[in-house]
């Protein structure tokens, strides 16, 4: 900005001692600095730099093999010390395995030196090492521009001989190459997403509510494939603390996996699966664990050989270490490494005994289609060859020159994924149907096995799996050092967004048609709810199963409690008035949804309360006849309504039949027409329920002689006046009913004659064979 | 080996030959040699069988890596039965005329269709190209 014409314009006169200092600081800049003044200055294309040294190479074959023999480091000085002597440089060169750089590789090929090297161009990228070391004699005996390029050479894999037997997949992923001058992003040994090639020690996390399939370690390959009477799951094994693992320092000495005959050794016959390893690469990694599981494997087998299972199936047991020995993982471990999951088969009962994965019969279902297979390849060649289909399958998998080209662990790593789906907290809430079609399976052959004498199947207990509910206590993200708290809204600290205030409409603005949208919106929202109070009244027969002793008596309290409820949302409830009218019944029971659990409520209501509601149902019936005319499902409502009746006494039948039929109160005063009736006997529901009653009043008569005399005479007076009305009404089109009690004939014979009671058998279709 | 017994997985599956449809419509069969968790799949020696009536053709393609999302279903191809079908193979460029037909045979069924409802004042929105669900 300032430009000084020489320096006497300059008006800082008082400072000529800076000035000075500044001729002072020239004469104190070496001249003789060969990167800025010197030959290294000069803009030398590095590329010719190497070609220059390829032509060296040729002269000097021989420095080859004494280069060779240098020492091999492994790590390279990966922040380029620029040291001014290049020979001290180049001998800090990695030689062996760290020469993948493609920059360097690509410049290191236009030299035709590369191309007699052995081998494909794959090779030659890969071979730079050997390249370099021809390189190195030259350069030593020749100054060079600073080669930057050299200078963050990295390891280099092993040069491949031939190939053609080799398992394509077990070559490791050439390691990338970082910048410590560009600044590069950390180097990971494996790309994000990779499945891992061998095992990591675990580092067990206990919190694996949300394993991340990255860090999921497969388990090794069962060699012996067990049955599947394992009690453990994958599940539950994640949640037993494990620091006796965790607290073990990682001796990188030990090998990483035990061959499976070591394996055998230790365990001693008994199967096991030790944990494997994590991928070489994650070894090196700092922050995942090396190779400490063969060190502890033997500390924990033997810590198990006492608690061996018989050996599960195929079923990829995660287990961690005895929980009593563990207390929790401590904290400063890396976080990062997530579920790492050991795997050890081990005894149901140190885990928790209500625990398991999948269902037995599930082993069985495939078993058995496994058989018919096994048995339709059979029977497809015959007699004389059984085996060969098989073995000309597996002869075409061993010839399969691609096979296995996923290996054991791989799969293994998926299925574990899998498996880590499965977890659940509440298997009852996540898998509902699977549940209970497996319990009702279960049902079915324990039932059939009572029945037939075939020989027992081996009863594998149910457990079911539970990852224990872990309370997170959420605290907010705080930083040491800084001042307050963060205030981040996040899924577990939600923050109110919008304040939403709810008004209410007042009553007077509503048209007519919004007033009954609204009740009939309400109407369905007191079914929903009551509709939750079942489901969770049905469910308590299981959990009381479940629970222990001290617990039983609340969930009765609750259950109790919560039928209460359902009656009284039924009936709708008026706060401090008596229930008068049954409209708001009625309101549900036009609902199909209502209707249907109204029917599955009924079984769980004490008698009384029963009755009110079939009763309240019967007094409505032509209207909810007629609502129903589309749904057509009143007919579900006979089946807990007849359970109801054979617990009824007379009296209550008797009032029964009186509402059913619209019967006037005293016999004097005939009505003049009953549509009540009329409707009733035209519906099915309505038919079926009437004849069930009477059935019902037929049966008390005949069983209990002894009965009250005013029972029975009001009874003969309700049956009076029915016979009569029964006769009176005109032979409309009758419903059919669900079913045709047998004794309504000989009930009809008490109160009418035998003309009537012809009649009346034709008019009701009494007579099964008029039918 | 049994993984997982009574839970739908492909591990089972691997190496084995299989007929994959894709949810463009196409037909690849290919062993199945890696899966993953999304049950993204790897096919070898993949082949795309074109069907057209009784007639189908082959067109090898190679190695295939499908996105399990485009999956609709897949299943294993029984060795054995495999060649008893009443279907007859033709060459490639035979059935991808017979193809060509086809698809000109339905665009002009679709055109007349389309030009009646006219005539009547109806319309038949057209469904998304897309997503052929």
């Amino acid at each position: 900005m300032f430009r000084y014409e020489s320096l006497e314009d300059c008006p800082l006169d008082e400072d000529e001692d800076a000035f000075q200092g500044l001729g002072e600081e020239d004469e104190e800049i070496d001249q003789f600095n060969d990167d800025t003044f010197g030959s290294g200055a000069v803009d030398d294309d590095w590329q010719e730099a190497h070609e220059r040294l390829a032509e060296l190479e040729e002269k000097l074959p021989v420095t080859v093999n004494e280069q060779t023999g240098n020492g091999e480091r492994d790590e390279i000085d990966l922040l380029g010390d620029h040291e001014e002597n290049l020979a001290e440089r180049l001998s800090k060169m990695v030689i062996e395995n760290e020469l993948e750089d493609p920059a360097i590789m690509r410049a290191v090929q236009t030299r035709p030196v590369l191309q007699s090297q052995p081998g494909s161009l794959n090779s030659s990228i890969w071979d730079g090492s050997e390249v370099l070391r021809r390189i190195r004699g030259p350069l030593l005996a020749q100054e060079m521009p600073a080669v930057s390029v050299l200078e963050y050479a990295l390891p280099q894999r092993p040069p491949q001989g031939p190939e053609d037997d080799r398992d394509l997949s077990e070559r490791a992923l050439p390691r990338r190459s970082t910048s410590p001058i560009i600044g590069s992003p950390p180097v990971r040994a494996v790309p994000i997403g990779t499945p891992p090639k061998q095992m990591a020690v675990p580092s067990f996390n206990q919190q694996i509510l949300c394993p991340k399939p990255v860090h999921v370690r497969p388990p090794m390959p069962p060699r012996y494939p067990a049955p599947y009477g394992e009690r453990m799951s994958p599940n539950q094994l994640c949640n037993v603390p494990n620091s006796s693992l965790l607290g073990h320092p990682f001796p990188p000495s030990v090998p990483p996996v035990l061959s499976p005959l070591q394996r055998a050794q230790l365990l001693g016959g008994a199967q096991l699966q030790p944990g494997r390893m994590s991928p070489s690469q994650f070894a090196r990694v700092p922050g995942f664990v090396g190779s400490p599981l063969a060190a502890m494997n033997p500390k924990l087998l033997q810590g198990r050989v006492g608690q061996m299972l018989p050996p599960a199936p195929g079923f990829r047991a995660f287990f961690s270490a005895p929980p009593p020995a563990t207390p929790p993982p401590p904290q400063q471990h890396p976080p990062g490494p997530g579920p790492h999951l050991q795997n050890l088969r081990s005894q149901a009962p140190m885990f928790r005994p209500d625990t398991t994965h999948l269902h037995p019969q599930h082993r069985r279902l495939l078993h058995q289609r496994q058989q018919q297979n096994r048995n339709q390849h059979r029977n497809l060649n015959g007699a004389g060859d059984r085996g060969s289909h098989r073995s000309s399958h597996q002869d075409h998998l061993r010839k399969d020159p691609y096979a296995n080209l996923m290996l054991q662990r791989e799969k293994d790593w998926v299925s574990k994924i899998q498996m880590m789906q499965l977890q659940s907290t509440d298997p009852y809430l996540d898998d509902f149907y699977y549940q209970n079609y497996f319990e009702k399976l279960e049902k079915l052959s324990a039932a059939e096995e009572v029945q037939g004498d075939g020989p027992k199947k081996e009863r594998t207990k149910l457990i079911t799996p539970q990852v224990a509910k872990l309370e997170h206590a959420y605290k907010p993200v705080q930083f040491e050092g800084s001042l307050g708290k963060l205030t981040v809204s996040s899924v577990n600290n939600p923050r109110k967004m919008i304040d939403a205030v709810v008004t209410s409409r007042s009553e007077d603005d509503e048209t007519k048609e919004k007033q009954v949208r609204d009740k009939r919106r309400k109407t369905l929202v007191i079914i929903e709810k009551t509709y939750s109070l079942l489901l969770d009244v049905e469910d308590y027969e299981r959990r009381y199963l479940l629970s222990l002793e001290e617990e039983r008596p609340a969930l009765m309290d609750e259950r109790k409690h919560k039928i209460c409820s359902m009656y009284e949302n039924l009936r709708g409830k008026l706060p401090g008035q008596e229930r008068t009218s049954d409209d708001h019944f009625v309101q549900i029971m036009c609902i199909r949804k209502g209707k249907r659990m109204v029917a599955r409520i009924l079984p769980f209501l004490p008698t009384e309360q029963a009755v009110d509601v079939v009763l309240t149902t019967v007094r409505n019936l032509p209207f909810l006849i007629k609502k129903d005319a589309q749904d057509e499902v009143l007919p579900c409502l006979l089946s807990p309504f007849s359970l109801l009746l054979y617990h009824l006494p007379s009296v209550t039948v008797t009032g029964l039949l009186q509402q059913l039929m619209n019967l006037p109160q005293s016999a004097a005063a005939p009505a003049p027409s009953n549509p009540h009736l009329a409707a009733v006997l035209q519906n099915k529901f309505g038919l079926s329920l009437l004849l069930l009653v009477l059935s019902r009043g037929e049966d008390l008569q005949s069983s209990d002689h002894a009965a009250e005399s005013t029972e029975n005479s009001q009874w003969a007076e309700v049956m009076f006046m029915a016979t009569r009305e029964l006769l009176r009404i005109p032979q409309a089109a009758l419903a059919k009913p669900v079913s045709t009690p047998t004794n309504l004939v000989s009930l009809f014979s008490r109160y009418v004659d035998r003309q009537k009671l012809n009649l009346l058998e034709t008019k009701l279709q009494l007579v099964q064979g008029i039918r | 080996m049994n993984y997982m017994p009574g839970t739908a997985s492909l591990i089972e599956d691997i190496d084995k030959k299989h007929l994959v449809l894709l949810r463009d419509g196409r037909t690849l069969i290919g062993f199945l040699r890696s899966i993953d968790q999304f049950a993204n799949l790897v096919l070898h020696q993949t082949v795309e069988r074109i069907h057209v009536g009784k007639k189908y053709g082959d067109i090898p393609r190679g190695i295939f890596v499908v996105r399990g999302e485009n999956v609709v279903l897949l299943g294993e191809i029984d060795l054995e039965k495999e060649s008893d079908t009443p279907l007859q193979q033709v060459s490639i460029e035979e059935i991808l005329e017979e193809q060509r037909v086809e698809q000109q045979a339905k665009l002009e069924a679709e055109k007349l269709k389309v030009q009646a409802l006219k005539d009547r004042g109806l319309s038949i929105p057209r469904a998304d190209t897309l997503d052929e669900y």
